[in-house]
């Protein structure tokens, strides 16, 4: 306790600092008056905003990663693509909520429509996704890894120029974020208020979203024999083979799979208001997606999970900053996510809990 | 018809021509050692079999189907199981996952894993253990179990006392003198006595070709077949 | 002449191979002191030689320069193609009847500037990734530190280098810093391959971006990035004791340019001027790559890509050689950033310092073949190309708009004009780098030269010999 009384009273005296030449350059980027807020760290209702703010974070990231996790894991595959499907899941989940509600619907059948939108969101573009590894991947299977990478960069291209001819021929704007679909979203989930901090409800949907989908996907590894024959071949593809799995197949139910779960994030993002259906969104959780799943380390589910909560939590905190004026350096959250990725490599090159061998070849 | 036909078969790693004409044939229920030095091919022969690295020119039978150019988990799934140099344990997956991982889809697995854990006790207390905290005989067994469990009659054992203690390997010795008679089995080996004390018939290999052949029960490492291509 | 982008122009000199072929070594190439067949080196060793027996028997020195012009043919081809570019174009476009539909085909002069600055990044990027293996993901941050050194210094925003009106002068301070970056970057990115390397310069990378893109000293609106303004650029020999005075400013709108050349009647408008300016820096500059990789560092650099276990055992310390080629290949991108701010004279996040620049880069190297160096330049010339003839302003779309009548334009076919040909050449490079990357994973050049077995600059003349030598 009087740890925390002294490094309080320090933080106040740092505005004294700032009058220093030294810290003039500093001061720029970390106005030194304004550490004084880190004292606000302290008080409950601000730690239970970032709080939450962390959890809602977390639910989109490991949404977003959990199906780039398993490609990578089991084929060593990094699915350039994985952004673009979510894109996609985007706007196909907006088009059913649109189909499905309108005014008149009720919050609860709306809620429910939804999850049906995320089913069959999932279950059409995890067809999809084995439709395109099955045509495009299995051919350059025994080719060097950069050529799977490469192709999946070349789905990019296409996916995201076929996406706006189709927006085009439907008179949807590409470039901005699509708001009609996004009225689909209830009033139960818009703004409302937990133990004094403000919040919308649509983050804690998130946050019980992803929870969900970690729960699903654990019990798919873990208690199903598709999981466990996925799980082996990450590890060891040729003795998989070896014990009669085939291996190949398993490649296209994963890769089927993740990008349904690409697509399940990007149906629930199409409601965040810090996100929404637009053309751009791909390649925004394309990269946080990258961050997670290397940070995280190849091969493990449970390492994409922890580095999803780290981001997340680094992200709620950077922020809380930058709001605070603590720091004023806009681009904080985007940096500090990328600093994780640029230290974990650094210190340990094959992420958390890496397993040291790629998978599949 | 035999368990497996070797019909002059050529293997390349790469550019590297690592058999150059193997043949050789193996009855059902037969043991045979395949014997040579470091290097020579006896691991790229089995390898061959199963399709692992597939052979560019010659024909390999399996019960008298021709496997060649199939995909591993075929010829897997027709009744060969490999254990490997190095077991090539899961690591990450507990020893139970290991078996289960090896158990065919038709077969009951609470009953398949029952079998394996009778004839191993020794792993059934080790059944939530991460494969990789195993030690070295421990998995060796564990190696043995999962080629065991999926219905296979055609066993390819490759140097399995490496690396292992004396007293460890009497007991891997016995693992594999217990194996029912109708299985099939073949065994590489640097441990040359030990060989020729599990196997009917041995094979000699140098330089990707098989050099010598006879009865395990008139050899031993004196034999001048086997001694010529042994020392170092 | 029809100056298509796929194999009727090959040159290049850089050695290697292709994707994943086996290294070719260029410098003991078929090599005979009498007869005129090529060596990549020949530079020196092989005119050295040859003049020495050219002495001795007594040829004249028309015949020396003959057998250099024959030794370096392919080069000169392309060089001469790309330097009457401008002029041919401006003639084409003028002709009556097809003059309109050549203009749809053949990309504007102001399009081949861009060609050439994003080429030679293209060409940085092949040089570390295609040549070591090393796939350099975060390679737009060089591109982008050339680019921003340009504008910063141009708008007194940098010490020391307020007022420096010569381009060459800045980008070269910006190359330098990009040295600097890519040594840091690389101290800590190389003890890492594969996928987890090109993950972490993709992270520095991105770090870097964003803060370019906040970061507000750069202008007062950072996502928009800067601009030089009313200030001038050029290009040309530093004002510097007895060195003539040969400059010329460059730019989109303000660059110089010179009627009525030397009184033969030609015009050189200002997209003229800047092309042959930028592109006899980017000239040099590939010329410099493709010296380093046929040298002994270049062999180096190609055997780690092949097996860096057994270079190491070998005895190379491959982390000199990787750094050192990291550097060298951040070096040229920063120049053609700076060339990139000279030309349009201004700077944006999206341009400079994006992932998407870096993957367009990898695009045009594979589709140009990946380690063969000059393919990336023919890889950017291809994008650019169908990226102008699908242009929403100037190509495939108004054209057909124009020329259809009104019934058809009224149809389903006009709709599918607006639909599928009004700026979609991203949907079409895709599909085209697909069907690469599925049938030709070694890109034109790359398949050239496994066609002709060996670089195009050796292989071709020898062809064209035994052509000639069989119809005589």
């Amino acid at each position: 306790m009087t740890g925390i009384v002294a490094a309080v009273a320090a933080l106040a005296g740092l505005p004294a600092l700032a009058g220093l030449p030294a810290f003039a350059g500093l001061d720029a980027i970390v106005p030194l008056a304004n550490l004084g807020q880190l004292a606000d760290l302290v008080d409950p209702t601000t730690l239970f905003g970032i709080f939450l703010n962390a959890i809602s974070k977390f639910g989109v990231y490991v949404t977003i990663a959990a199906g780039l996790s398993l490609i990578f894991g089991l084929m060593g595959v990094l699915n350039f693509a994985h952004g673009s499907l979510t894109m996609i899941g985007a706007y196909l989940g907006g088009a059913l909520m649109l189909t499905f509600v309108s005014e008149a619907t009720g919050d609860v059948v709306a809620i429910a429509f939804f999850f049906l939108a995320l089913a069959l969101v999932f279950a059409i573009v995890t067809a999809a996704g084995a439709v395109i590894e099955i045509g495009l991947i299995r051919p350059i299977y025994d080719r060097p890894p950069l050529f799977q990478i490469l192709l999946t960069f070349g789905l990019v291209l296409v996916l995201e120029e076929g996406m706006r001819i189709v927006l085009d021929v439907y008179d949807v704007q590409p470039n901005v974020d699509w708001t009609e679909a996004a009225g689909t979203r209830p009033d139960v989930l818009g703004f409302h208020e937990i133990l004094g901090v403000t919040t919308r409800g649509i983050y804690q949907f998130e946050a019980v979203v992803g929870i969900l989908v970690v729960a699903a996907t654990w019990w798919f590894l873990t208690r199903t024999s598709y999981g466990l024959h996925i799980r082996a071949g990450s590890e060891d593809a040729e003795m998989a083979q070896a014990l009669g799995i085939d291996v190949r197949r398993s490649f296209t139910v994963v890769f089927g799979v993740g990008a349904g779960l690409a697509a399940l994030a990007g149906v629930m993002l199409m409601w965040d208001p810090r996100y929404g259906a637009s053309v751009g969104l791909g390649v925004e959780t394309l990269l946080i997606a990258f961050v997670v799943v290397i940070v995280g380390g190849l091969g493990s589910f449970k390492g994409t999970v922890v580095a999803a909560a780290i981001v997340a939590v680094v992200d709620a905190l950077a922020s809380w900053m930058l709001v605070n004026d603590v720091v004023t350096f806009s681009g904080l959250p985007e940096l500090v996510i990328f600093l994780v990725l640029v230290g974990v490599l650094v210190v340990r090159p094959q992420g958390l809990f890496g397993v040291e061998e790629v998978g599949g070849h | 018809m035999s368990a497996i036909e070797l019909d002059d078969i050529h293997t390349y790693y790469g550019q590297s021509h690592v058999l150059q004409g193997v043949s050789l044939a193996v009855e059902e229920g037969e043991n045979v050692a395949l014997l040579g030095r470091n290097g020579v091919g006896k691991t790229t022969t089995l390898r061959s079999i199963l399709q692992l690295t597939p052979p560019r020119a010659g024909t390999v039978r399996i019960n008298g189907e021709d496997v060649t150019g199939l995909a591993t988990h075929e010829v897997a799934q027709r009744g060969v199981g490999w254990v490997p140099e190095e077991r090539r344990m899961f690591s990450h997956l507990t020893v139970a996952e290991n078996v289960r991982a090896a158990i065919p889809p038709d077969a009951d697995p609470a009953e398949r894993m029952q079998l394996a854990f009778d004839r191993f006790p020794d792993l059934e207390d080790l059944r939530e253990h991460e494969a990789g905290s195993l030690s070295g005989g421990q998995q060796q067994m564990l190696a043995i179990a999962r080629a065991l469990v999926g219905d296979n009659d055609i066993l390819l054992v490759d140097e399995p006392s490496e690396g292992l203690a004396p007293l460890i390997v009497e007991e891997v010795v016995e693992a594999l003198q217990s194996l029912p008679d109708d299985k099939t089995l073949v065994l590489v080996e640097q441990n040359v006595p030990m060989a020729l004390a599990l196997t009917d018939r041995f094979y000699v290999i140098d330089h990707g070709e098989v050099v010598a052949e006879g009865d395990s029960a008139e050899a031993s490492l004196e034999d001048e077949r086997i001694r010529r291509y042994l020392t170092a | 002449m029809a100056i298509s982008p796929d194999s009727s122009d090959p040159a290049d000199g850089a050695d290697g191979s292709g994707a994943d072929g086996s290294p070719t070594t260029g410098a003991d190439g078929p090599t005979s002191a009498a007869g005129g067949s090529p060596s990549p080196d020949g530079g020196e060793t092989g005119e050295a030689s040859r003049a020495a027996t050219a002495e001795a028997e007594g040829r004249t020195a028309l015949d020396t320069v003959r057998s250099i012009v024959s030794d370096h043919a392919v080069h000169i081809g392309v060089i001469v193609l790309f330097a009457i570019y401008p002029l041919a174009y401006t003639q084409l476009i003028a002709l009556p009847v097809i003059g309109q539909e050549l203009e749809l085909l053949f990309p504007r002069t102001r399009t081949m500037v861009a060609v050439l600055y994003v080429g030679l990044f293209a060409m940085s990027f092949d040089f570390i990734s295609g040549y070591t293996g090393y796939l350099s993901f975060g390679h737009s941050m060089f591109y982008g530190i050339g680019a921003y050194l340009v504008v910063l210094s141009v708008n007194g925003k940098v010490p020391f280098l307020g007022g420096i009106e010569s381009l060459l002068l800045l980008a070269l301070v910006g190359g330098l810093l990009a040295m600097g970056a890519a040594l840091l970057v690389g101290a800590v990115s190389f003890r890492l391959s594969g996928v987890y390397f090109a993950m972490v310069t993709l992270g520095f990378a991105e770090v870097a971006h964003v803060f370019i893109r906040n970061w507000d000293y750069v202008s007062s609106n950072p996502r928009d990035g800067a601009s030089l303004g009313n200030n001038a650029v050029s290009i040309g020999l530093p004002e510097w004791g007895p060195l003539p005075n040969w400059n010329v400013t460059i730019g989109q709108i303000v660059g110089s340019e010179f009627p009525n050349v030397l009184g033969t009647g030609f015009d050189l408008s200002k997209a003229d001027v800047s092309f042959y300016a930028v592109g006899i820096v980017v000239l040099l500059s590939y010329f410099a790559m493709q010296r380093i990789i046929h040298s002994p560092y270049g062999k180096v650099m190609i055997a780690i890509r092949e097996n860096e276990e057994r270079a190491r055992a070998v005895g190379y310390n491959t982390f000199y050689y990787k750094m050192g080629a990291f550097a060298m290949s951040a070096f040229f991108a920063a120049i053609a950033g700076g060339l990139l701010a000279g030309y349009k004279r201004s700077v944006a996040p999206e341009n400079t310092f994006d992932l998407f620049v870096t993957a367009d880069a990898l695009l045009a190297a594979i589709i140009g073949g990946f380690g063969t160096l000059a393919g990336a330049l023919y890889g950017v010339l291809f994008q650019d190309t169908l990226e102008d003839f699908l242009s929403t302003e100037e190509g495939l779309a108004p054209y057909l708009r124009e020329n259809l009548s009104e019934s058809t334009m009224d149809t389903v076919v006009g709709d599918g004009i607006d639909l599928l040909l009004n700026g979609r050449a991203g949907l079409y490079i895709g599909i085209v780098f697909i069907l690469f990357v599925l049938y030709v994973p070694e890109g034109i050049l790359g398949t050239l030269r496994s066609r002709l077995g060996g670089t195009v600059a050796e292989k071709l003349p020898e062809r064209f010999e035994r052509y000639r030598g069989g119809n005589q």
